[in-house]
């Protein structure tokens, strides 16, 4: 069975006698632990019957002038399309958190401004392969043991002491960079622009700051015709601006062909940007009132610029995810949380509406990091889920 | 934290009696380690008064063994997210698994060495090993590759 | 009460990163370097100030914490003291301290409506 814990989406989860076979730590847990913490329906702090509960949802954005629906990337494909229905009915923002997280990387990929490849093919003919701000271990924890590093593949069948060059780029020495030993190298950075731009100037015959290193990466793209580079969180928020990073990659398959595929978190997040970029050309922060996306738009602009009044907050986490003054803010607004656990926000919201967890509950379709489609497993199927929760909220409105 | 054949070999008679079955007390001390032998083989150590205090170190140095598995691995639970870096490295499992964790995948043969349960890595079938048994290899590829140092060997 | 001097408040570079087993814990990642210069063994409370918000973490020495600081796991905590200009990566002041780790619920009362 499929696993919902992460982007990975590993599809060979097995229940043997009540044991959970494969599956990493994060991915056992939800197996193991789904019925724990479960959220009740609440309105304004009591327990109320379900159907109340969304009622109120209702009202609170029918009266609402500048709702947000915000959240999504635990969810199905088919899940998120309802949201965007419903923030077009309410002339709404909408956004996931990809517009903190990844979504810039995503839209490198769906804008083809970088090339990119399936995870199955980084497995049967990839040599080198660069994790550039990304530690796999705790994100996506059997990455590089499924996909990467570690398995054989087709073209790759010596394994990862002889077939494979693993490159780890930090600002400190995370657990993935302890795995570069041999055939192998950790570069640690405290501002990626300077490694960008030693790629630039080695590849010109100029003196680098890390020419050694570079030099060395450089050397290895040239044994092979297949290497990818995985960018996570580290990246984005190393650059803030990822046109050198483009750049760079561009260059580099002057050398070799290099692919790129982002590595985030979120076990549907991809699927979101692919769904509202299907829609609307943009991958997240989006106004179906003004048709267009802007940064502004993002749900931590929305609070902190006090432009909305309310948020329909799904299968997401703000008060533990973002900046303390940001969620500050959600004190100021109604907000409405739809979630199968008793999350941080869940405890401070005005509704609670309990749902379905996705791939133990709810089926769907979710995409993986490298966007390929797979269809969720059910274990213990639960009326009252995602589907059931946005469609009466659309049925309401 | 490492028990060499140094460390127990101190503690023989360092007779070269023959009566285990070996040739030299090192070749004992290894086959101890090895779990080839047991303490019990060496009847020295046993029957004679002298050798009462190096018989209870003995016991005390080898007790970790008989408390870890049957082979000496040892995983800290509690360091390990389940990655699957060590079932997929095994060359045994490389070898008998080439489309299950050859690939990457769980293991689709019945015994395996290692499996991931419940998040963490277990020991199923260590019998396969290549460290253990007559034909010992010094192989170290589960523990050099795991990225929190979750798995040691008691021998070194 | 007296404090020992050899504790040091330390400006030290801190880094946010996913943590599997420590995600909904108080605890702070602090490596070898900074635990010598601020007096800090594994397992003491520690309080870590960033612009005036203050958060009391239990001490892990770790090889994967930058060597300049430490690394606290996504989570609530590193939230209270993170923004969004510097959101996984910022400066913050670490000193040994004492007493209890910082509870979520405290964090709560002060996103609650009163």
């Amino acid at each position: 069975m499929i696993c919902p814990g992460c982007s990975c989406l590993c599809d060979d989860i097995e229940i043997m006698n009540g044991v959970v076979r494969n599956a990493c730590r994060r991915g056992a847990e939800i197996f193991l632990k789904y019925k724990e913490n479960r959220s009740k329906p609440i309105v304004n702090g009591k327990e109320v019957d379900v159907d109340k509960a969304i009622d109120k949802a209702v009202e609170i954005l029918k009266s609402s002038k500048n709702p947000v629906v915000y959240g999504f990337d635990t969810t199905p494909v088919e899940v998120q399309k309802l949201a965007i229905d419903l923030a077009e009915k309410l002339n709404a923002y909408i956004d996931d958190t990809s517009s903190f997280c990844l979504g810039d990387l995503v839209e490198l990929v769906l804008k083809k401004e970088v090339p990119t490849t399936t995870l199955d093919d980084v497995r049967n003919y990839a040599y080198v392969i660069v994790y550039w701000g990304a530690n796999p271990y705790h994100s996506l924890s059997r990455h590089m043991s499924k996909y990467t590093y570690y398995p054989r593949g087709e073209k790759r069948q010596k394994g990862y002491e002889e077939d494979r060059f693993l490159v780890v780029v930090d600002v400190r020495k995370s657990e993935t960079a302890m795995l570069a030993k041999t055939n192998a190298r950790y570069i640690v950075v405290d501002n990626d622009l300077e490694l960008i731009d030693s790629f630039f100037k080695v590849m010109e015959g100029k003196a680098a700051k890390y020419a050694n290193e570079v030099s060395a990466v450089i050397r290895e793209l040239r044994k092979s015709d297949f290497n990818v580079i995985f960018g996570g969180l580290g990246l984005k928020y190393g650059l803030r601006d990822l046109k050198p990073f483009v750049e760079l990659v561009k260059k580099l398959n002057e050398i070799s062909p290099t692919y790129f595929i982002p590595a985030g978190f979120h076990a549907n997040m991809r699927g979101f940007n692919e769904t509202l970029f299907e829609k609307t050309g943009f991958v997240n922060k989006y106004s179906f009132r003004d048709n267009t996306s802007k940064d502004s738009y993002a749900f931590v602009e929305l609070l902190k610029n006090d432009t909305i009044d309310s948020a329909l907050i799904v299968g997401t986490d703000p008060v533990k995810s973002l900046p303390f003054e940001i969620v500050s803010k959600l004190k100021k607004i109604k907000t409405i949380v739809v979630d199968p656990r008793n999350s941080l926000t869940a405890k401070i919201a005005d509704v609670v509406i309990p749902s379905a967890i996705s791939g133990i509950e709810q089926s769907g379709t979710m995409v993986r990091s490298d966007g390929v489609r797979v269809k969720l497993d059910v274990i213990e199927e639960r009326d009252v889920n995602d589907y059931y929760v946005m469609k009466r909220i659309l049925e309401g409105l | 934290m490492a028990i060499t054949p140094m460390d127990i070999y101190k503690y023989l008679p360092k007779t070269n009696c023959k009566k285990c079955g070996e040739n030299t007390c090192m070749s004992f001390a290894f086959k101890l380690l090895s779990r080839e032998k047991k303490l019990e083989d060496c009847t020295p150590l046993f029957e004679e008064k002298k050798y009462e205090e190096y018989r209870k170190k003995l016991e005390e140095l080898l007790k970790p063994l008989e408390e870890a598995t049957e082979t000496g691995l040892v995983v800290k639970e509690e360091l390990c997210v389940g990655c699957g870096n060590c079932v997929v490295v095994c060359p045994v499992h490389v070898a008998e698994d080439p489309q299950g964790a050859g690939i990457g995948k769980g293991p689709t043969i019945e015994d395996p060495i290692l499996r991931v349960e419940n998040g963490v890595v277990k020991i199923v079938n260590m019998g396969k090993c290549r460290r253990y048994g007559k034909e010992r290899i010094l192989c170290v590829a589960c523990r050099d590759n795991c990225p929190s140092e979750a798995i040691s060997f008691l021998e070194g | 009460m007296m404090r020992f001097t050899r504790f040091l408040k330390v400006e030290v570079e801190v880094v946010v990163g996913r943590h599997v087993l420590a995600e909904n814990d108080a605890i702070v990642f602090v490596h070898p370097n900074i635990a010598k210069i601020a007096g800090i063994k594994d397992g003491d409370v520690v309080e870590l100030e960033r612009n005036g918000r203050v958060v009391k973490l239990k001490a892990k020495i770790s090889e994967n914490a930058p060597e300049k600081g430490c690394l606290i796991p996504n989570g609530l905590f590193a939230s209270y003291l993170a923004d969004l200009n510097e959101f996984k990566r910022f400066k913050a002041n670490i000193e040994v301290s004492e007493g209890e780790v910082t509870k979520i619920e405290d964090i709560l009362k002060e996103l609650s409506k009163t």
